[in-house]
C-alpha cells in the first residue's frame, strides 16, 4: 500500500513541523532579545510586534471559542455545569469521560461456538468473550445508539465512494487528456453547479422524496448512496481533472514512443501520479454521505438513521442534554476535523480554482 | 441563398459525434447519473407544481392537474412575500457581515507584524471542514434561550439582560446571521487572504512615502486591489445565504410563528409539515429560478469557468 505509506510520511512531516513550532518560536524570541541587548532592534518595535500578535491571537481564539466550549461541555459531568450560574467556564468543573462512554457504549466481542463435524464426532471450539470496554464498570448504564448509526453511515458511505469513484475517475481522465464534442460545455456545467447549486438538494427534495416513495426506494440506503454519488460527481470530477492537468504530457509521450497501449499509460502513469488527487476525491466522496443531513433525515426511518440524523435526534424540542450531545458531536466530528486539517492544502487548491487566480 | 441551401449549410456546421469522440463515453456515465438525480427531479418538480398533489393523492396516482392555481395561491399569499422579504434581508445582512468579517480577519492574519501567521491561518479555517449539522446544532446551544447559554453569558459579562434568542423574531434573525457568518468566514478568509497577498508592495510603499496612514492606504491601495475577488466571493456566498435551510430549520423551524421562514424553509414546511406538495413545489421552483439567476450573474460578473477553455 504505497498510498498509505505516502500519507503516513506526509502526516509525519506535519506532526514534526507542528512539534517544532515552539522550539522555533523560542529561538526567534531569544534572537530578538539578543538584538535588543545589542541595540540592533528597537524595543518599541518589538513591543509593537508582540502587541499586534497578541491581538491576532485573541481574534483567532474568539473565532474558535465555540469549538473549545463544546469540548469543555463534553468533558463535564451530567451536563448541568454548562448552564450553571458561575459564568463562562474555561475548564470543566468536574472533568469526566462518562459522556464519551455513554456515546461509545460497550465494546464486547461475544463468545462464539464454532462447531465442526469430524468422522461422526462433533468438535467445537468456544471462543472467549472479549470485553474490550465494559462501560457499566464506570457507572454508565444506558448508552447511545452511536454504534448503530455508525454502521448505518458506513453502509451508506462505502457504496457512495465505490460508485462515485468509478464514475469520477474515467470522467476526469477523459476531460483532462482527451478532446471530444461537448467537453467544455460539460466542464462549464460542472463548475457552475459546484459553485452555486450546492443547496439545490433541499429545493428538489419534494420531487426526490415523491419519486423515491413511488419507486419504493425511500428508506433504502443503497438508493441514498446513489443520490450522494450523483451529487458528488461535478465537484470531484473537476478537482481530479485539474489535478491530472498538472501531470506533464511528456511522460505519456515517452511511453507512447515505447509503444505502450493507452490503457497501460493510464494504469502505469496517470493513476500512480494522481495518488494525492485520488486520495482527496476519496475523502470528499466519503464525507458527502457521512455528513449529509437533510436528505437522509427525510428519506430514512429511525432504524436506518445515519450519524448526522442521529446527532440531530438528540436535540430535543426544548432542551439539549448538553454533555452527552457535545460528546456525541465531537466523536462524530473530530475524525473529520483531523482528516480535514491534513487535506487542507488540497482543499485550498480546489477552492481557488477558476476566476480566483486569473 | 435558398432555404434548402442554408439548411444544408447549418447541417454542415452542426457538430456531430464522430469516432474521434469516443472518450465522451468515459464522461457520460457520471453525467447521466448526475442528471438523473438533478435534472429529472427538477422536471418532476415542475409537474408537481401544476397539480394538487398531497401525500393522500400522489401516492395513489390520483393527483389532478390544476394549472397555475398553485402559483396564484402562493403569489397572493402574504406568508410567501414575508418569506421572500426575510430571505433577501438575510442575504443582504449576512453577506455584509461575512464580507466585513472576512476582510477583517484576512487583514489580521496577513498583518506584517503578526508572528505565526501560517499557523493561525491553518487553525482559523478549521470550521470549513466541520459537518454543517454539527456546527449548526452547536450554535443552537450557544443561542439557547435558557438563562445560561453561551450568548447570554457573554451578554451578562457586558452587563446586559439575557435574551430569549430563538423566540423573539429579530433576536432569532440576529442569531441566524451570526451563525451564517461563522459558517462562511473560512471561505471568505481564504479568498481575501489570497487576494491580499497579490496587493503590490510597491504601491503600499509609495503611499507610505506620500504620508498615507493605515486607513488611507487600506481605502486607496488595498481595497481597489482586492475588490474583484471579494465581489466574486460575495456573489457565491450570497447564493449560499439565499439557499440557507439548516440554520432556521435547526434553530426554531423558521419561527417564531413562521416569521423567519427563509424561502427554502417555507417551501419545505409547506410540503412536509402541511402536506401541500403542489404548493411546496411551486415555491421551490421560484427559488430554483432565483438560483439560476445567481448562476447567470456569476457567468456575467465572475470569470468563473475561465480555466475550462485553456486547460
Amino acid at each position: 500500500m504505497s498510498v498509505l505509506s505516502d500519507i503516513a510520511a506526509e502526516v509525519k512531516d506535519d506532526v514534526r513541523a507542528v512539534a517544532q513550532t515552539p522550539v522555533e518560536a523560542i529561538k526567534d524570541a531569544r534572537y530578538t532579545l539578543d538584538g535588543i541587548r545589542e541595540g540592533r532592534v528597537s524595543a518599541a518595535s518589538v513591543a509593537k510586534t508582540a502587541g499586534v500578535t497578541a491581538g491576532a491571537v485573541v481574534v483567532v481564539a474568539l473565532l474558535l471559542f465555540p469549538l473549545y466550549w463544546v469540548a469543555v461541555g463534553a468533558f463535564s459531568g451530567t451536563g448541568a455545569s454548562l448552564y450553571s450560574s458561575s459564568g463562562i467556564r474555561l475548564w470543566p468543573s468536574d472533568p469526566t469521560i462518562r459522556p464519551f462512554l455513554w456515546v461509545v457504549g460497550d465494546i464486547i466481542v461475544p463468545s462464539y461456538r464454532i462447531t465442526f463435524g469430524l468422522g461422526g464426532y462433533e468438535l467445537f471450539v468456544q471462543t472467549p468473550k472479549l470485553a474490550l470496554l465494559d462501560v457499566s464498570n464506570y457507572g454508565v448504564t444506558e448508552t447511545s445508539n452511536f454504534k448503530k448509526f455508525f454502521v448505518n453511515s458506513l453502509t451508506v458511505a462505502i457504496p457512495t465512494v465505490l460508485l462515485a469513484m468509478s464514475l469520477i475517475v474515467p470522467g476526469a481522465y477523459a476531460l483532462s487528456r482527451r478532446k471530444f464534442i461537448g467537453r467544455s460545455k460539460i466542464l462549464y456545467g460542472y463548475v457552475l453547479f459546484t459553485q452555486i447549486g450546492g443547496g439545490l438538494g433541499v429545493a428538489l427534495l419534494i420531487a426526490l422524496y415523491a419519486l423515491f416513495v413511488q419507486y419504493g426506494f425511500n428508506d433504502n440506503k443503497l438508493a441514498l448512496s446513489a443520490y450522494y454519488a450523483a451529487t458528488a460527481v461535478p465537484f470531484n470530477t473537476w478537482l481530479l481533472k485539474t489535478y491530472m492537468d498538472g501531470i506533464p504530457v511528456s511522460y505519456e509521450e515517452a511511453a507512447m514512443m515505447d509503444g505502450a497501449p493507452s490503457w497501460k499509460i493510464v494504469t502505469e502513469i496517470i493513476l500512480p501520479l494522481s495518488k494525492a488527487g485520488l486520495a482527496t476525491v476519496f475523502i470528499f466522496t466519503f464525507l458527502t454521505g457521512w455528513t449529509e443531513f437533510v436528505v437522509a433525515q427525510t428519506l430514512l426511518s429511525t432504524d436506518n438513521y445515519t450519524l448526522p440524523v442521529g446527532l440531530y435526534s438528540l436535540v430535543g424540542r426544548y432542551s439539549i442534554p448538553w454533555a452527552r450531545f457535545s460528546a456525541f458531536a465531537l466523536t462524530f466530528a473530530a475524525p473529520i476535523m483531523l482528516i480535514y486539517l491534513f487535506a487542507q492544502r488540497y482543499i485550498e487548491g480546489g477552492l481557488s480554482f477558476g476566476g480566483m487566480e486569473g | 441563398m435558398s432555404v434548402v441551401d442554408s439548411a444544408v449549410e447549418r447541417a454542415k456546421n452542426t457538430p456531430v459525434v464522430t469516432k474521434e469522440d469516443a472518450p465522451l463515453l468515459l464522461v457520460l456515465p457520471g453525467l447521466f447519473i448526475f442528471l438523473a438525480f438533478m435534472l429529472f427531479p427538477i422536471m418532476y418538480l415542475v409537474y408537481l407544481s401544476f397539480t394538487n398533489a398531497e401525500p393522500a393523492t400522489l401516492f395513489q396516482g390520483k393527483e389532478q392537474w390544476v394549472g397555475f392555481a398553485n402559483y396564484v395561491k402562493v403569489l397572493t399569499d402574504g406568508q410567501f412575500w414575508n418569506s421572500m422579504w426575510v430571505t433577501w434581508l438575510f442575504v443582504g445582512t449576512s453577506v455584509a457581515l461575512k464580507v466585513l468579517v472576512g476582510i477583517g480577519v484576512g487583514l489580521v492574519v496577513t498583518g506584517a507584524r503578526v508572528r505565526g501567521k501560517r499557523f493561525m491561518r491553518a487553525l482559523i479555517i478549521i470550521p470549513l471542514g466541520l459537518p454543517g449539522i454539527f456546527t449548526i446544532t452547536i450554535w443552537r446551544g450557544i443561542f439557547s434561550s435558557a438563562e445560561f447559554g453561551l450568548a447570554n453569558q457573554f451578554l451578562r459579562l457586558g452587563g446586559f439582560q439575557s435574551v430569549a434568542w430563538l423566540s423573539e423574531r429579530w433576536m432569532a434573525f440576529v442569531a441566524y446571521n451570526v451563525t451564517e457568518a461563522w459558517l462562511a468566514y473560512p471561505f471568505m478568509v481564504i479568498i481575501t487572504v489570497s487576494a491580499l497577498q497579490d496587493v503590490s508592495e510597491e504601491l503600499h510603499e509609495a503611499a507610505m512615502i506620500d504620508g498615507a496612514g493605515f486607513f488611507a492606504r487600506f481605502l486607496h491601495v488595498t481595497l481597489p486591489s482586492i475588490k474583484r475577488p471579494v465581489l466574486f466571493a460575495s456573489i457565491l456566498t450570497a447564493a449560499a445565504s439565499f439557499q440557507q435551510f439548516l440554520i432556521p430549520y435547526v434553530f426554531n423551524q423558521g419561527g417564531p410563528s413562521r416569521t423567519n421562514e427563509l424561502l427554502i424553509v417555507y417551501g419545505y414546511r409547506e410540503a412536509f409539515r402541511f402536506q401541500k406538495y403542489g404548493e411546496g413545489a411551486a415555491i421551490m421552483l421560484v427559488a430554483v429560478l432565483v438560483i439560476g439567476a445567481f448562476m447567470m450573474l456569476n457567468v456575467w460578473k465572475g470569470k468563473l469557468a475561465d480555466g475550462v477553455d485553456d486547460a
